[in-house]
């Protein structure tokens, strides 16, 4: 079996960026991704088009209507991985889907379909009390689940989730949904901190993270391992009037600057 | 049929149901299941939950003979269970109340809710005045427009309305803009949804507080007819005005059970709200149950004339029934329920909201010179005011002349 990259995620200061796959359109998608890819960032984590993502915010949402608006289909988004994980490298590729989408493509094929290329995947309307089925075929297949812990998941709760979780362990920073409210550092470190005395997995935060001054001051105030950027990303090319030239020079300069 | 007992204690309907929520939600629907599971041994929050029913809606609701449509159909002995006399017109005030008075019970300070047709948003907006409480309606921007006066009367009743302005801008969207603010908001808000669909506990709780509607009318039917009904007829959207009349005759095994979709312009064609005619099982809203979606479990858009219907999911209760056979369910069209809507009108003197004349049609339909020396009890579960202008307008009458 081949090796797993999260396993051996950098200690301190890691950095993940979320991209919905086939946003705008899928050409210009895979420019996104390579993009991002010639960074080498510690983790890609690849948004799976969902039409009714609750959990996401508007921006996320219209990226993943933009997407779908080409009619991309699932098994394009999973070609899409695929092909970039040709020039992956040390860099840690992670799905982030609904479940819908999962059970819909068939789990044991989808499955079949990221093994070797996809390190962990986050299920966000999975919760932990339905996750037995799908996490055993994971672990088979050496992919690791990843789980959300949110400021409201108590201690107890914390510590069943996280009972032989690998990969790292995704803290929603916000009581929000992605790409929405402030931060509220002492709380993100209070829960931060308790995190780590339950697993030995970095801990990254994500949810509301926009600039490099959010990702330094991250860094500074909390224990948290590393940070998580999304809805920020995909704000930009809004911002830039969905110019994709513009939008990929400001995609390389953004993330020079948060890569710390 | 062994003794129905649904669902299990995680919120399962067989294999519907559940709870498919980020983990953001999943701390406070526990939260909130372990909190109804207390009040349901709560005398006092029973006796003031009954008091509210008789008093503040008017309950017991009526069970009409409908005489003259009866007498049209040549068929069934109709009844009408009316719970469209219900104080604010439907029977979504039953459920409103009891969410509310739990809120209350939790210490929640802030209300939401999602609506289509309006009437939920309504009944929201009234328990909220009724309690004092912020009440925030999220409904999506086409509904808005075709539901003007119950938009005016949340307006009316301090509610604020949000428009949904994303995907089909109905109650689909609606639903995922309130579960969006819900996750922002976790600490004070507390989210009354109106249907018997969404993540466990809410098509439990739902049901329940609805199944006042069921329990009268076998009282009522047992003290006019002598015997139960021999079949039950409602229409289903996310199916709680259906649950509520069928969830107490489920153990009768001799009651037939029918619950009816809106097909829209038919359920072979793209513009349908048939979830379980033409839906297969899939998790829309934190729920596993039918739904409409492509082949890649993208949720399409559904198409109702009745906003209230208009939706690609059903809940996870009737996806059950469904499946195992305990109720049969049947689409109408648009077409249809108009006509059943103009029918009802002139026969009953009854106005019946659009959600409860796609009933009525397929009652017409398929009991007509059929079934005679039957009993029918038939949910009116909403009154037609809030449908006039969507009426006049598709049967072609200028209503501001």
């Amino acid at each position: 079996m081949q090796m797993n990259n999260l396993d051996t995620l950098p200690k301190k200061k890691i950095l993940s960026l979320f991209m919905t796959c086939g946003f705008p359109t899928l050409s210009q998608s895979k420019k996104i991704f390579n993009e991002m890819l010639s960074h080498q960032p510690d983790v890609i984590e690849f948004g799976l088009p969902f039409s009714d993502p609750m959990a996401d915010g508007p921006i996320i949402q219209e990226a993943n209507k933009l997407a779908l608006s080409s009619n991309l289909s699932t098994q394009q988004s999973l070609n899409l991985i695929k092909e970039l994980s040709k020039s992956k490298n040390n860099t840690s590729f992670v799905i982030m889907c609904y479940l819908n989408t999962v059970r819909k493509f068939g789990v044991d094929k989808f499955i079949k379909s990221i093994k070797n290329i996809v390190d962990g995947i986050i299920i966000v309307d999975l919760p932990f009390e339905e996750e037995s089925e799908i996490k055993k075929s994971l672990s088979k297949n050496n992919i690791h689940l990843i789980k959300l812990i949110s400021p409201m998941t108590d201690k107890k709760r914390a510590q069943k989730l996280l009972k032989g979780s690998k990969g790292f362990i995704y803290y929603i920073s916000a009581t929000g949904i992605t790409g929405s409210n402030k931060l509220d550092y002492k709380e993100i470190n209070k829960n931060v901190k308790s995190l780590k005395k339950m697993s030995k997995i970095p801990v990254l935060v994500g949810f509301g993270i926009k600039s490099k001054k959010d990702v330094l001051e991250i860094s500074k105030k909390t224990n948290a391992d590393g940070v998580i950027i999304g809805s920020a990303l995909i704000q930009k090319y809004f911002d830039l009037k969905m110019d994709i030239n513009k939008y990929l020079i400001d995609l390389r300069k953004f993330i020079t600057e948060v890569k710390v | 049929m062994k003794t129905y007992k649904q669902p299990s204690t995680v919120g399962r309907f067989g294999e519907f149901g559940g709870m498919y929520v980020s983990e953001t939600l999943m701390p406070l629907l526990l939260n909130l299941d372990k909190s109804y599971k207390k009040i349901q041994k709560d005398k006092k929050f029973k006796k003031e939950l009954n008091d509210l029913f008789k008093n503040y809606v008017g309950r017991p609701s009526s069970l009409h003979y409908a005489k003259n449509l009866s007498k049209y159909i040549n068929g069934p002995k109709v009844y009408f269970k009316r719970d469209e006399l219900n104080h604010t017109g439907a029977h979504k005030i039953n459920n409103c109340l009891g969410q509310i008075l739990l809120a209350k019970k939790m210490g929640k300070t802030r209300i939401i809710a999602e609506t289509g047709a309006g009437q939920h948003g309504v009944a929201t907006a009234t328990v909220c005045a009724l309690f004092g409480l912020p009440c925030y309606i999220y409904m999506g921007s086409k509904d808005i427009e075709r539901q003007k006066p119950n938009v005016f009367r949340m307006k009316l009743l301090g509610a604020t309305i949000i428009p949904v302005e994303s995907g089909s801008k109905s109650l689909k969207d609606a639903m995922n803009e309130a579960l969006r603010d819900w996750i922002k908001n976790v600490r004070d808000t507390f989210y009354i949804i109106g249907s018997t669909a969404g993540p466990h506990p809410y098509p439990k709780m739902v049901r329940d507080f609805q199944s006042v509607i069921g329990k009268e009318a076998r009282e009522q039917i047992l003290k006019v007819e002598k015997k139960l009904p021999d079949y039950l007829i409602a229409c289903v959207g996310g199916g709680s005005n259906a649950m509520g009349l069928f969830y107490p005759f489920l153990n009768d095994k001799k009651v037939k059970i029918i619950g009816v979709e809106a097909a829209g312009r038919g359920a072979k064609t793209e513009e349908t709200a048939a979830t379980m005619t033409s839906g297969t099982p899939g998790i829309l809203h934190g729920s596993y149950s039918y739904v409409l979606q492509d082949n890649d479990g993208q949720i399409k858009e559904a198409h109702s004339i009745s906003a209230g219907l208009d939706y690609p999911g059903v809940g996870p209760e009737h996806s059950h029934l469904k499946d195992i056979k305990r109720v049969k369910y049947f689409g109408v069209t648009d077409k249809e329920a108009l006509e059943a809507f103009q029918t009802c009108s002139k026969l009953e003197g009854i106005i019946p909201a659009l959600e409860p004349s796609h009933a009525l049609a397929y009652l017409m339909k398929a009991f007509k010179n059929k079934h005679k020396n039957k009993v029918v009890i038939l949910n009116m579960c909403g009154r037609g005011d809030k449908d006039l202008f969507t009426a006049a307008k598709a049967i072609g009458f200028d209503a501001d002349e």
